[in-house]
Protein backbone atom coordinates (compact mmCIF):
# COMPACT_ATOMS: atom_id res chain seq x y z
CA UNK A 1 0.00 0.00 0.00
CA UNK A 2 1.26 3.29 -0.93
CA UNK A 3 -0.91 5.09 1.20
CA UNK A 4 -1.02 5.66 5.17
CA UNK A 5 -3.94 4.07 7.01
CA UNK A 6 -4.80 6.84 9.12
CA UNK A 7 -5.35 9.12 6.16
CA UNK A 8 -7.45 6.33 4.82
CA UNK A 9 -9.12 5.26 8.03
CA UNK A 10 -9.92 8.77 8.58
CA UNK A 11 -11.33 9.09 5.33
CA UNK A 12 -13.48 5.83 5.28
CA UNK A 13 -14.56 7.12 8.75
CA UNK A 14 -15.99 10.82 7.40
CA UNK A 15 -17.05 8.64 4.77
CA UNK A 16 -19.57 6.52 6.45
CA UNK A 17 -20.93 9.20 8.90
CA UNK A 18 -22.38 11.06 6.16
CA UNK A 19 -23.83 7.40 4.76
CA UNK A 20 -25.15 6.98 8.35
CA UNK A 21 -26.85 10.07 8.20
CA UNK A 22 -28.77 9.64 5.18
CA UNK A 23 -29.95 6.40 6.29
CA UNK A 24 -30.90 8.25 9.21
CA UNK A 25 -32.88 10.98 7.47
CA UNK A 26 -34.50 8.13 5.07
CA UNK A 27 -35.30 5.97 8.56
CA UNK A 28 -37.08 9.70 9.65
CA UNK A 29 -38.96 9.83 6.41
CA UNK A 30 -40.33 6.31 6.24
CA UNK A 31 -43.97 6.39 7.41
CA UNK A 32 -45.57 3.72 5.30
CA UNK A 33 -44.86 0.62 2.91
CA UNK A 34 -44.91 2.70 0.05
CA UNK A 35 -42.48 4.48 1.78
CA UNK A 36 -40.06 1.09 2.93
CA UNK A 37 -40.65 -0.06 -0.48
CA UNK A 38 -40.83 2.21 -3.23
CA UNK A 39 -39.34 5.24 -1.74
CA UNK A 40 -42.99 6.90 -1.55
CA UNK A 41 -43.22 7.13 -5.76
CA UNK A 42 -41.62 10.56 -5.81
CA UNK A 43 -38.13 10.27 -6.24
CA UNK A 44 -35.85 13.22 -7.65
CA UNK A 45 -34.62 11.72 -11.23
CA UNK A 46 -31.09 12.88 -10.61
CA UNK A 47 -31.21 10.58 -7.12
CA UNK A 48 -32.88 8.27 -9.36
CA UNK A 49 -30.12 7.97 -11.94
CA UNK A 50 -26.85 8.02 -9.86
CA UNK A 51 -29.07 5.35 -7.56
CA UNK A 52 -29.55 3.56 -10.68
CA UNK A 53 -26.08 3.94 -11.43
CA UNK A 54 -24.48 3.20 -8.65
CA UNK A 55 -26.43 -0.23 -8.08
CA UNK A 56 -25.86 -1.05 -11.46
CA UNK A 57 -22.15 -0.70 -11.16
CA UNK A 58 -20.55 -2.46 -8.15
CA UNK A 59 -17.12 -3.58 -7.61
CA UNK A 60 -17.86 -6.27 -9.91
CA UNK A 61 -17.92 -4.16 -13.15
CA UNK A 62 -14.74 -2.12 -12.29
CA UNK A 63 -12.67 -4.71 -10.93
CA UNK A 64 -14.16 -7.86 -12.42
CA UNK A 65 -14.52 -6.55 -16.02
CA UNK A 66 -11.90 -4.12 -15.97
CA UNK A 67 -9.37 -6.61 -14.95
CA UNK A 68 -10.97 -8.47 -18.18
CA UNK A 69 -10.90 -5.71 -20.40
CA UNK A 70 -6.42 -5.45 -19.01
CA UNK A 71 -6.22 -9.16 -20.15
CA UNK A 72 -8.49 -8.73 -23.06
CA UNK A 73 -8.83 -5.66 -24.44
CA UNK A 74 -10.94 -3.24 -25.72
CA UNK A 75 -13.72 -5.24 -27.16
CA UNK A 76 -15.81 -5.15 -23.78
CA UNK A 77 -16.36 -1.53 -25.03
CA UNK A 78 -19.27 -3.04 -26.73
CA UNK A 79 -20.77 -3.92 -23.58
CA UNK A 80 -20.15 -0.25 -22.72
CA UNK A 81 -22.68 0.74 -25.39
CA UNK A 82 -24.70 -1.70 -24.52
CA UNK A 83 -25.47 -0.38 -21.37
CA UNK A 84 -25.85 3.01 -22.08
CA UNK A 85 -28.45 2.46 -25.02
CA UNK A 86 -30.12 -0.62 -23.67
CA UNK A 87 -29.36 0.02 -19.33
CA UNK A 88 -29.81 3.09 -19.94
CA UNK A 89 -31.93 4.66 -22.85
CA UNK A 90 -34.33 1.45 -23.54
CA UNK A 91 -34.58 0.72 -20.15
CA UNK A 92 -35.51 4.34 -18.75
CA UNK A 93 -37.72 5.74 -21.89
CA UNK A 94 -39.33 2.17 -22.74
CA UNK A 95 -39.70 -0.18 -20.53
CA UNK A 96 -39.66 2.61 -17.54
CA UNK A 97 -42.50 4.90 -18.48
CA UNK A 98 -45.11 1.43 -19.23
CA UNK A 99 -43.45 0.26 -15.69
CA UNK A 100 -44.08 3.08 -13.47
CA UNK A 101 -47.97 3.71 -14.91
CA UNK A 102 -48.04 -0.04 -14.45
CA UNK A 103 -47.15 -0.62 -10.93
CA UNK A 104 -48.97 2.45 -9.91
CA UNK A 105 -52.56 1.00 -11.66
CA UNK A 106 -51.67 -1.91 -10.04
CA UNK A 107 -50.42 -1.04 -6.41
CA UNK A 108 -47.75 -3.08 -6.79
CA UNK A 109 -44.61 -2.42 -4.36
CA UNK A 110 -42.07 -5.35 -5.73
CA UNK A 111 -40.74 -6.36 -9.18
CA UNK A 112 -42.19 -9.83 -8.86
CA UNK A 113 -45.51 -8.12 -7.70
CA UNK A 114 -46.33 -6.21 -10.31
CA UNK A 115 -45.85 -9.37 -12.42
CA UNK A 116 -47.67 -11.29 -10.31
CA UNK A 117 -50.42 -8.76 -10.51
CA UNK A 118 -50.56 -8.34 -14.18
CA UNK A 119 -51.46 -11.84 -14.79
CA UNK A 120 -53.94 -12.04 -11.68
CA UNK A 121 -51.47 -15.04 -9.72
CA UNK A 122 -50.07 -15.65 -6.79
CA UNK A 123 -47.59 -18.23 -8.29
CA UNK A 124 -45.91 -15.90 -10.88
CA UNK A 125 -45.13 -13.47 -7.61
CA UNK A 126 -44.27 -16.43 -5.29
CA UNK A 127 -42.21 -18.53 -7.69
CA UNK A 128 -40.07 -14.95 -8.97
CA UNK A 129 -39.72 -14.19 -5.12
CA UNK A 130 -37.96 -17.40 -4.72
CA UNK A 131 -35.79 -17.23 -7.94
CA UNK A 132 -34.43 -13.81 -6.40
CA UNK A 133 -34.58 -15.20 -3.11
CA UNK A 134 -31.91 -18.12 -3.96
CA UNK A 135 -29.83 -16.65 -6.40
CA UNK A 136 -29.36 -13.06 -6.10
CA UNK A 137 -27.22 -14.11 -2.83
CA UNK A 138 -24.71 -15.60 -5.01
CA UNK A 139 -24.49 -11.90 -6.70
CA UNK A 140 -24.56 -10.27 -3.48
CA UNK A 141 -21.95 -12.80 -2.02
CA UNK A 142 -19.66 -12.14 -4.68
CA UNK A 143 -20.15 -7.95 -4.54
CA UNK A 144 -19.20 -8.76 -0.84
CA UNK A 145 -16.54 -10.31 -1.54
CA UNK A 146 -15.44 -7.63 -3.84
CA UNK A 147 -15.53 -4.85 -0.86
CA UNK A 148 -14.37 -7.16 1.87
CA UNK A 149 -11.01 -7.61 -0.38
CA UNK A 150 -10.19 -4.14 -0.78
CA UNK A 151 -10.88 -3.68 2.69
CA UNK A 152 -8.44 -6.25 3.72
CA UNK A 153 -5.64 -5.03 0.92
CA UNK A 154 -6.33 -1.37 2.06
CA UNK A 155 -6.75 -1.16 5.35
CA UNK A 156 -5.02 -4.62 6.80
CA UNK A 157 -8.31 -5.89 8.61
CA UNK A 158 -8.58 -9.93 8.25
CA UNK A 159 -11.16 -11.07 5.37
CA UNK A 160 -13.77 -12.57 7.37
CA UNK A 161 -14.03 -10.22 9.84
CA UNK A 162 -13.89 -7.46 7.12
CA UNK A 163 -17.08 -9.48 5.38
CA UNK A 164 -19.10 -8.91 8.52
CA UNK A 165 -18.24 -5.26 9.24
CA UNK A 166 -19.31 -4.20 5.69
CA UNK A 167 -22.39 -6.95 5.84
CA UNK A 168 -23.48 -4.77 9.17
CA UNK A 169 -22.62 -1.15 8.07
CA UNK A 170 -24.96 -1.84 5.07
CA UNK A 171 -27.53 -3.89 6.64
CA UNK A 172 -28.13 -1.02 9.55
CA UNK A 173 -29.00 1.50 7.22
CA UNK A 174 -31.33 -0.41 4.53
CA UNK A 175 -33.15 -2.60 7.45
CA UNK A 176 -34.06 0.65 9.24
CA UNK A 177 -34.13 3.29 6.50
CA UNK A 178 -35.59 0.91 3.66
CA UNK A 179 -35.79 2.42 0.13
CA UNK A 180 -35.16 6.57 0.71
CA UNK A 181 -32.32 5.54 2.88
CA UNK A 182 -30.92 3.27 0.10
CA UNK A 183 -31.72 5.88 -2.62
CA UNK A 184 -29.89 8.55 -0.84
CA UNK A 185 -26.65 6.95 0.17
CA UNK A 186 -26.78 5.72 -3.68
CA UNK A 187 -26.31 8.85 -5.02
CA UNK A 188 -23.74 10.34 -2.79
CA UNK A 189 -22.29 6.73 -3.29
CA UNK A 190 -22.98 7.41 -7.50
CA UNK A 191 -21.07 10.99 -6.93
CA UNK A 192 -17.73 9.46 -5.41
CA UNK A 193 -17.51 6.98 -8.08
CA UNK A 194 -18.26 9.88 -10.67
CA UNK A 195 -15.42 11.76 -9.27
CA UNK A 196 -13.04 8.72 -8.65
CA UNK A 197 -13.71 7.41 -12.40
CA UNK A 198 -13.37 10.69 -13.75
CA UNK A 199 -9.77 11.60 -12.40
CA UNK A 200 -8.97 8.14 -13.34
CA UNK A 201 -9.45 8.64 -16.70
CA UNK A 202 -7.43 11.77 -17.10
CA UNK A 203 -4.74 11.06 -15.15
CA UNK A 204 -4.58 7.87 -17.32
CA UNK A 205 -4.52 9.64 -20.58
CA UNK A 206 -1.74 12.27 -19.42
CA UNK A 207 0.26 9.88 -18.32
CA UNK A 208 0.63 7.83 -21.59
CA UNK A 209 0.72 10.88 -23.67
CA UNK A 210 -2.65 11.50 -24.85
CA UNK A 211 -5.43 9.92 -26.57
CA UNK A 212 -4.18 8.71 -29.90
CA UNK A 213 -0.58 8.17 -28.37
CA UNK A 214 -1.90 5.73 -25.83
CA UNK A 215 -4.42 3.63 -28.29
CA UNK A 216 -1.48 3.84 -30.95
CA UNK A 217 1.60 1.97 -27.99
CA UNK A 218 -1.33 -0.37 -26.96
CA UNK A 219 -1.82 -1.35 -30.35
CA UNK A 220 1.61 -1.37 -31.36
CA UNK A 221 2.13 -4.32 -28.19
CA UNK A 222 -0.42 -6.94 -30.01
CA UNK A 223 2.51 -9.22 -30.90
CA UNK A 224 2.81 -9.41 -27.37
CA UNK A 225 -0.06 -11.51 -26.62
CA UNK A 226 0.81 -14.62 -24.41
CA UNK A 227 0.42 -17.45 -26.73
CA UNK A 228 -2.01 -19.75 -24.27
CA UNK A 229 -4.30 -16.33 -25.29
CA UNK A 230 -3.78 -16.29 -28.25
CA UNK A 231 -4.48 -19.87 -29.07
CA UNK A 232 -7.82 -19.44 -27.82
CA UNK A 233 -8.68 -15.88 -30.13
CA UNK A 234 -6.97 -13.27 -28.41
CA UNK A 235 -5.49 -11.35 -31.53
CA UNK A 236 -4.67 -8.02 -29.46
CA UNK A 237 -5.88 -5.15 -26.93
CA UNK A 238 -7.41 -3.16 -29.85
CA UNK A 239 -8.64 -5.60 -31.82
CA UNK A 240 -12.19 -8.02 -31.35
CA UNK A 241 -10.88 -11.55 -30.58
CA UNK A 242 -10.82 -14.08 -33.54
CA UNK A 243 -14.58 -14.25 -34.76
CA UNK A 244 -16.30 -17.57 -33.34
CA UNK A 245 -12.85 -18.43 -31.15
CA UNK A 246 -13.77 -19.05 -27.60
CA UNK A 247 -12.82 -15.76 -26.64
CA UNK A 248 -15.34 -14.49 -29.11
CA UNK A 249 -17.35 -16.40 -27.60
CA UNK A 250 -17.38 -15.28 -24.57
CA UNK A 251 -17.47 -11.90 -24.47
CA UNK A 252 -20.14 -11.69 -26.76
CA UNK A 253 -22.20 -14.28 -25.26
CA UNK A 254 -21.49 -13.82 -21.77
CA UNK A 255 -20.35 -10.83 -21.43
CA UNK A 256 -21.75 -8.12 -23.86
CA UNK A 257 -25.25 -9.97 -24.39
CA UNK A 258 -25.69 -11.50 -20.72
CA UNK A 259 -25.01 -8.41 -18.93
CA UNK A 260 -26.21 -5.90 -22.10
CA UNK A 261 -29.91 -7.38 -22.22
CA UNK A 262 -29.78 -8.84 -18.49
CA UNK A 263 -29.81 -5.82 -17.01
CA UNK A 264 -33.55 -5.49 -18.28
CA UNK A 265 -35.15 -7.64 -15.91
CA UNK A 266 -33.19 -6.91 -12.64
CA UNK A 267 -35.72 -6.92 -10.27
CA UNK A 268 -33.49 -4.54 -8.05
CA UNK A 269 -33.05 -2.06 -11.25
CA UNK A 270 -37.16 -2.34 -12.27
CA UNK A 271 -38.27 -1.66 -9.38
CA UNK A 272 -36.85 2.05 -9.53
CA UNK A 273 -39.05 2.71 -12.33
CA UNK A 274 -41.67 2.52 -9.74
CA UNK A 275 -40.06 5.42 -7.64
CA UNK A 276 -40.83 7.74 -9.71
CA UNK A 277 -43.91 9.98 -9.91
CA UNK A 278 -44.27 10.83 -13.44
CA UNK A 279 -42.63 9.36 -16.69
CA UNK A 280 -41.04 13.02 -16.96
CA UNK A 281 -38.55 12.39 -14.30
CA UNK A 282 -37.72 9.08 -16.23
CA UNK A 283 -36.79 11.50 -19.24
CA UNK A 284 -34.88 13.63 -16.80
CA UNK A 285 -33.12 10.81 -15.05
CA UNK A 286 -31.91 9.65 -18.89
CA UNK A 287 -29.94 13.03 -18.84
CA UNK A 288 -27.36 12.32 -16.07
CA UNK A 289 -27.80 8.17 -16.90
CA UNK A 290 -26.14 8.16 -19.47
CA UNK A 291 -22.90 9.89 -19.14
CA UNK A 292 -22.79 8.20 -15.68
CA UNK A 293 -22.49 4.81 -17.02
CA UNK A 294 -19.83 5.74 -19.41
CA UNK A 295 -18.24 7.52 -17.23
CA UNK A 296 -17.89 4.38 -14.61
CA UNK A 297 -17.83 1.12 -17.00
CA UNK A 298 -16.19 3.26 -20.34
CA UNK A 299 -13.91 4.14 -17.75
CA UNK A 300 -13.14 1.31 -16.01
CA UNK A 301 -11.83 -0.77 -19.80
CA UNK A 302 -10.50 1.73 -21.14
CA UNK A 303 -8.41 2.36 -18.30
CA UNK A 304 -8.09 -1.92 -18.13
CA UNK A 305 -6.50 -1.84 -21.36
CA UNK A 306 -4.41 0.74 -21.23
CA UNK A 307 -2.75 -1.05 -18.31
CA UNK A 308 -0.94 -3.07 -20.34
CA UNK A 309 1.01 0.08 -22.16
CA UNK A 310 1.84 1.57 -18.20
CA UNK A 311 3.14 -1.99 -16.87
CA UNK A 312 5.45 -2.59 -20.10
CA UNK A 313 7.11 1.09 -19.95
CA UNK A 314 7.45 0.47 -16.12
CA UNK A 315 8.19 -3.76 -15.59
CA UNK A 316 8.98 -4.43 -19.33
CA UNK A 317 5.38 -6.94 -18.55
CA UNK A 318 1.80 -6.78 -19.77
CA UNK A 319 -0.87 -6.59 -16.80
CA UNK A 320 -1.93 -10.22 -17.07
CA UNK A 321 2.11 -11.55 -15.99
CA UNK A 322 2.32 -8.49 -13.91
CA UNK A 323 -0.72 -9.99 -11.74
CA UNK A 324 0.26 -13.81 -12.20
CA UNK A 325 -2.58 -14.30 -14.04
CA UNK A 326 -5.70 -13.15 -11.28
CA UNK A 327 -7.20 -10.38 -13.63
CA UNK A 328 -9.16 -9.69 -10.55
CA UNK A 329 -6.04 -7.61 -9.69
CA UNK A 330 -4.87 -5.87 -12.60
CA UNK A 331 -7.01 -2.52 -11.71
CA UNK A 332 -5.64 -2.43 -8.01
CA UNK A 333 -2.33 -2.80 -9.32
CA UNK A 334 -2.35 -0.50 -11.83
CA UNK A 335 -3.79 2.56 -8.77
CA UNK A 336 -1.55 1.16 -6.91
CA UNK A 337 1.61 1.53 -8.71
CA UNK A 338 0.61 4.81 -11.45
CA UNK A 339 -1.23 7.05 -9.54
CA UNK A 340 -0.58 10.02 -6.88
CA UNK A 341 -0.90 8.56 -3.63
CA UNK A 342 -3.72 11.20 -2.83
CA UNK A 343 -5.86 9.15 -5.56
CA UNK A 344 -4.90 5.52 -4.04
CA UNK A 345 -7.20 7.20 -1.12
CA UNK A 346 -10.01 8.97 -2.98
CA UNK A 347 -10.01 5.47 -5.32
CA UNK A 348 -10.29 3.24 -2.68
CA UNK A 349 -13.27 5.13 -1.25
CA UNK A 350 -14.58 5.12 -4.59
CA UNK A 351 -14.96 1.20 -4.55
CA UNK A 352 -16.35 0.85 -1.17
CA UNK A 353 -18.51 3.31 -2.48
CA UNK A 354 -19.38 0.67 -5.74
CA UNK A 355 -19.46 -2.21 -3.05
CA UNK A 356 -22.01 -0.36 -1.02
CA UNK A 357 -24.62 0.87 -3.22
CA UNK A 358 -24.61 -2.26 -5.32
CA UNK A 359 -24.89 -4.44 -1.65
CA UNK A 360 -27.54 -1.99 0.06
CA UNK A 361 -30.22 -2.64 -3.38
CA UNK A 362 -29.48 -6.37 -3.28
CA UNK A 363 -30.09 -6.92 0.25
CA UNK A 364 -33.32 -4.82 -0.29
CA UNK A 365 -34.74 -6.77 -3.32
CA UNK A 366 -33.67 -10.19 -1.45
CA UNK A 367 -35.55 -9.27 1.38
CA UNK A 368 -38.81 -7.85 -0.13
CA UNK A 369 -38.38 -10.80 -2.22
CA UNK A 370 -38.40 -13.26 0.30
CA UNK A 371 -40.42 -11.64 3.17
CA UNK A 372 -43.31 -10.25 1.12
CA UNK A 373 -43.55 -11.58 -2.55
CA UNK A 374 -42.56 -15.05 -1.26
CA UNK A 375 -43.87 -15.37 2.22
CA UNK A 376 -46.74 -12.85 2.76
CA UNK A 377 -48.30 -13.06 -0.47
CA UNK A 378 -47.75 -16.64 -1.42
CA UNK A 379 -47.44 -18.65 1.62
CA UNK A 380 -49.36 -16.95 3.11
CA UNK A 381 -51.88 -15.48 1.15
CA UNK A 382 -51.74 -12.11 2.32
CA UNK A 383 -53.20 -12.87 5.33
CA UNK A 384 -50.75 -11.81 7.60
CA UNK A 385 -49.87 -8.74 9.37
CA UNK A 386 -47.75 -6.08 8.01
CA UNK A 387 -45.29 -6.53 5.51
CA UNK A 388 -42.70 -3.82 6.29
CA UNK A 389 -41.35 -6.26 9.50
CA UNK A 390 -41.85 -9.44 7.80
CA UNK A 391 -39.33 -7.67 5.13
CA UNK A 392 -37.27 -6.41 7.44
CA UNK A 393 -36.49 -10.01 9.05
CA UNK A 394 -36.36 -11.60 5.47
CA UNK A 395 -33.66 -9.00 4.48
CA UNK A 396 -31.54 -9.64 7.93
CA UNK A 397 -32.41 -13.66 7.14
CA UNK A 398 -31.09 -13.66 3.16
CA UNK A 399 -27.85 -11.21 4.47
CA UNK A 400 -27.40 -14.31 6.59
CA UNK A 401 -26.94 -16.44 3.33
CA UNK A 402 -25.03 -13.95 1.80
CA UNK A 403 -22.45 -13.58 4.26
CA UNK A 404 -22.17 -17.27 4.21
CA UNK A 405 -21.99 -17.46 0.73
CA UNK A 406 -18.49 -14.92 0.85
CA UNK A 407 -16.87 -17.19 2.94
CA UNK A 408 -17.56 -20.60 0.74
CA UNK A 409 -17.43 -19.32 -2.82
CA UNK A 410 -13.99 -19.70 -4.43
CA UNK A 411 -11.49 -16.59 -5.37
CA UNK A 412 -12.25 -15.25 -8.62
CA UNK A 413 -15.81 -15.66 -8.71
CA UNK A 414 -16.73 -12.08 -8.45
CA UNK A 415 -17.39 -11.73 -12.66
CA UNK A 416 -18.89 -14.97 -13.16
CA UNK A 417 -21.53 -14.32 -10.11
CA UNK A 418 -22.53 -11.48 -11.82
CA UNK A 419 -22.64 -13.03 -15.14
CA UNK A 420 -25.04 -16.21 -13.91
CA UNK A 421 -27.18 -14.04 -12.31
CA UNK A 422 -27.83 -11.42 -14.89
CA UNK A 423 -28.29 -14.57 -17.54
CA UNK A 424 -30.59 -15.88 -15.45
CA UNK A 425 -32.75 -13.21 -14.83
CA UNK A 426 -32.37 -12.32 -18.27
CA UNK A 427 -34.09 -15.52 -19.16
CA UNK A 428 -36.43 -15.94 -16.68
CA UNK A 429 -37.92 -12.48 -16.11
CA UNK A 430 -37.55 -11.34 -19.26
CA UNK A 431 -39.91 -12.50 -22.27
CA UNK A 432 -42.39 -12.54 -19.03
CA UNK A 433 -41.81 -8.84 -18.65
CA UNK A 434 -41.63 -7.26 -21.85
CA UNK A 435 -45.02 -9.26 -22.63
CA UNK A 436 -46.59 -8.00 -19.21
CA UNK A 437 -46.10 -4.36 -20.39
CA UNK A 438 -46.42 -4.52 -24.01
CA UNK A 439 -48.51 -7.46 -24.78
CA UNK A 440 -52.04 -7.63 -24.35
CA UNK A 441 -52.45 -10.71 -25.57
CA UNK A 442 -50.07 -12.32 -23.07
CA UNK A 443 -52.10 -14.44 -20.81
CA UNK A 444 -51.51 -15.84 -17.28
CA UNK A 445 -50.55 -19.44 -18.54
CA UNK A 446 -47.99 -18.10 -21.02
CA UNK A 447 -46.46 -16.13 -18.50
CA UNK A 448 -46.08 -18.96 -16.05
CA UNK A 449 -44.58 -21.30 -18.80
CA UNK A 450 -42.38 -18.94 -19.62
CA UNK A 451 -41.30 -18.20 -16.33
CA UNK A 452 -40.89 -22.06 -15.94
CA UNK A 453 -39.05 -22.70 -19.63
CA UNK A 454 -36.47 -19.75 -18.75
CA UNK A 455 -35.55 -20.61 -15.25
CA UNK A 456 -34.93 -24.32 -16.11
CA UNK A 457 -34.02 -24.46 -19.42
CA UNK A 458 -30.99 -21.54 -17.98
CA UNK A 459 -30.33 -24.18 -15.26
CA UNK A 460 -29.69 -27.00 -17.35
CA UNK A 461 -27.44 -25.34 -19.62
CA UNK A 462 -25.21 -24.00 -16.66
CA UNK A 463 -25.39 -27.22 -14.99
CA UNK A 464 -24.96 -29.82 -17.99
CA UNK A 465 -23.37 -27.77 -21.20
CA UNK A 466 -22.15 -23.94 -20.59
CA UNK A 467 -18.08 -25.42 -19.20
CA UNK A 468 -17.01 -22.94 -17.40
CA UNK A 469 -20.35 -23.76 -14.69
CA UNK A 470 -20.39 -27.32 -15.70
CA UNK A 471 -17.16 -28.40 -14.90
CA UNK A 472 -16.82 -26.65 -11.54
CA UNK A 473 -20.30 -28.10 -10.30
CA UNK A 474 -19.27 -31.30 -11.57
CA UNK A 475 -23.29 -32.46 -11.49
CA UNK A 476 -22.54 -33.52 -15.23
CA UNK A 477 -19.92 -35.53 -14.17
CA UNK A 478 -21.13 -37.30 -11.63
CA UNK A 479 -24.49 -37.97 -13.57
CA UNK A 480 -22.96 -39.06 -17.41
CA UNK A 481 -18.76 -39.70 -16.34
CA UNK A 482 -18.58 -36.36 -19.09
CA UNK A 483 -17.92 -32.66 -17.81
CA UNK A 484 -20.57 -31.20 -20.40
CA UNK A 485 -23.00 -33.31 -22.26
CA UNK A 486 -22.30 -31.05 -25.34
CA UNK A 487 -18.82 -30.24 -26.67
CA UNK A 488 -17.53 -27.82 -29.04
CA UNK A 489 -18.69 -24.12 -29.26
CA UNK A 490 -21.47 -25.26 -27.83
CA UNK A 491 -19.84 -25.41 -24.41
CA UNK A 492 -18.74 -21.50 -24.33
CA UNK A 493 -22.31 -20.81 -25.33
CA UNK A 494 -23.79 -18.67 -22.65
CA UNK A 495 -27.45 -19.82 -21.44
CA UNK A 496 -28.66 -16.70 -22.31
CA UNK A 497 -28.67 -17.44 -26.14
CA UNK A 498 -30.38 -20.51 -24.97
CA UNK A 499 -33.02 -20.05 -22.87
CA UNK A 500 -33.72 -16.65 -23.39
CA UNK A 501 -35.00 -17.22 -26.88
CA UNK A 502 -36.82 -20.61 -25.48
CA UNK A 503 -38.78 -18.26 -22.89
CA UNK A 504 -39.86 -16.25 -25.42
CA UNK A 505 -41.46 -18.59 -27.90
CA UNK A 506 -42.83 -20.89 -25.06
CA UNK A 507 -44.41 -17.01 -24.03
CA UNK A 508 -46.18 -16.75 -27.35
CA UNK A 509 -47.22 -19.84 -27.95
CA UNK A 510 -48.93 -20.54 -25.12
CA UNK A 511 -50.63 -17.08 -24.77
CA UNK A 512 -51.79 -17.88 -28.44
CA UNK A 513 -53.54 -20.92 -27.19
CA UNK A 514 -54.64 -19.89 -24.15
CA UNK A 515 -57.71 -17.55 -22.86
CA UNK A 516 -56.58 -14.00 -22.86
CA UNK A 517 -57.63 -11.92 -19.62
CA UNK A 518 -60.48 -10.24 -19.10
CA UNK A 519 -60.85 -6.87 -20.45
CA UNK A 520 -62.00 -5.35 -17.71
CA UNK A 521 -58.64 -5.96 -15.65
CA UNK A 522 -56.39 -5.20 -19.30
CA UNK A 523 -58.25 -2.03 -19.57
CA UNK A 524 -56.92 -1.53 -15.33
CA UNK A 525 -53.56 -2.71 -15.95
CA UNK A 526 -53.28 -0.59 -19.72
CA UNK A 527 -54.82 2.50 -18.35
CA UNK B 1 -8.71 6.32 -35.81
CA UNK B 2 -7.68 7.75 -32.52
CA UNK B 3 -4.85 5.27 -32.73
CA UNK B 4 -7.28 2.15 -32.97
CA UNK B 5 -6.34 -0.37 -36.14
CA UNK B 6 -9.88 -2.51 -35.60
CA UNK B 7 -13.23 -0.62 -37.00
CA UNK B 8 -15.17 -2.84 -34.99
CA UNK B 9 -13.30 -1.19 -31.74
CA UNK B 10 -13.23 2.17 -32.83
CA UNK B 11 -16.87 2.11 -33.84
CA UNK B 12 -17.56 0.59 -30.25
CA UNK B 13 -15.59 3.68 -28.99
CA UNK B 14 -17.29 6.23 -30.40
CA UNK B 15 -20.47 4.85 -29.97
CA UNK B 16 -19.67 5.01 -26.03
CA UNK B 17 -19.05 8.66 -26.48
CA UNK B 18 -22.34 9.71 -28.69
CA UNK B 19 -24.94 7.09 -26.92
CA UNK B 20 -24.02 8.92 -23.48
CA UNK B 21 -24.55 12.29 -25.07
CA UNK B 22 -27.51 11.53 -26.75
CA UNK B 23 -29.22 10.58 -23.57
CA UNK B 24 -28.03 14.26 -22.26
CA UNK B 25 -29.25 15.74 -25.52
CA UNK B 26 -32.59 13.20 -24.65
CA UNK B 27 -33.29 14.46 -21.21
CA UNK B 28 -32.76 18.47 -21.94
CA UNK B 29 -35.30 17.99 -24.64
CA UNK B 30 -38.17 16.55 -22.51
CA UNK B 31 -36.65 18.26 -19.32
CA UNK B 32 -40.23 20.26 -19.58
CA UNK B 33 -42.46 17.67 -20.86
CA UNK B 34 -45.98 17.21 -19.62
CA UNK B 35 -46.39 16.02 -16.18
CA UNK B 36 -48.35 12.29 -16.84
CA UNK B 37 -48.83 11.08 -13.36
CA UNK B 38 -51.89 9.12 -12.27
Amino acid sequence: MAVSTPILGMAILIYLMVVFYLGWVGYKKTKNTEDYMLAGRKVNPFVLAFSYGATFISTAAIIGFGGYAGAFGMGVLWLVFMNIFVGIFIAFIIFGSRTRRMGSNLKAVTFPELLGRRFQSRFIQGFSGALITIFMPLYAGGVLIGGARFMETALGVDYNIAVLILAIIVAAYVITGGLIAIMYTDALQGALMFIGMSILLVITYVKLGGVVEAHQALTNMAHLVPENLAAAGHTGWTTMPAFGSPTWWTLVSTIILGVGIGVLAQPQLAVRFMTVQSSRSLKRAVLSGGPFIFMMAGVAYIVGALSNVYFLETKGMISFDVVGGNIDKIIPEYINSAMPDYFVVFFLLTLLAAAMSTLSSQFHTMGTAFGHDLYREYIMKGKIAKTINITKAAIATTILISVALAYILPPGIIARATAIFFGLCAAAFLPMYAGAIFWKRMTKEGATASLLAGTFSSLFWLTFVHAKEASALGISKALFGVDTILTGTWTVVDPILIATPLALIVAVVVSLMTKPASQEHIDMCFK
Amino acid sequence: MLGINDPQIWIAYILCFLSAIGCMIYGIIHWNDEEDNN
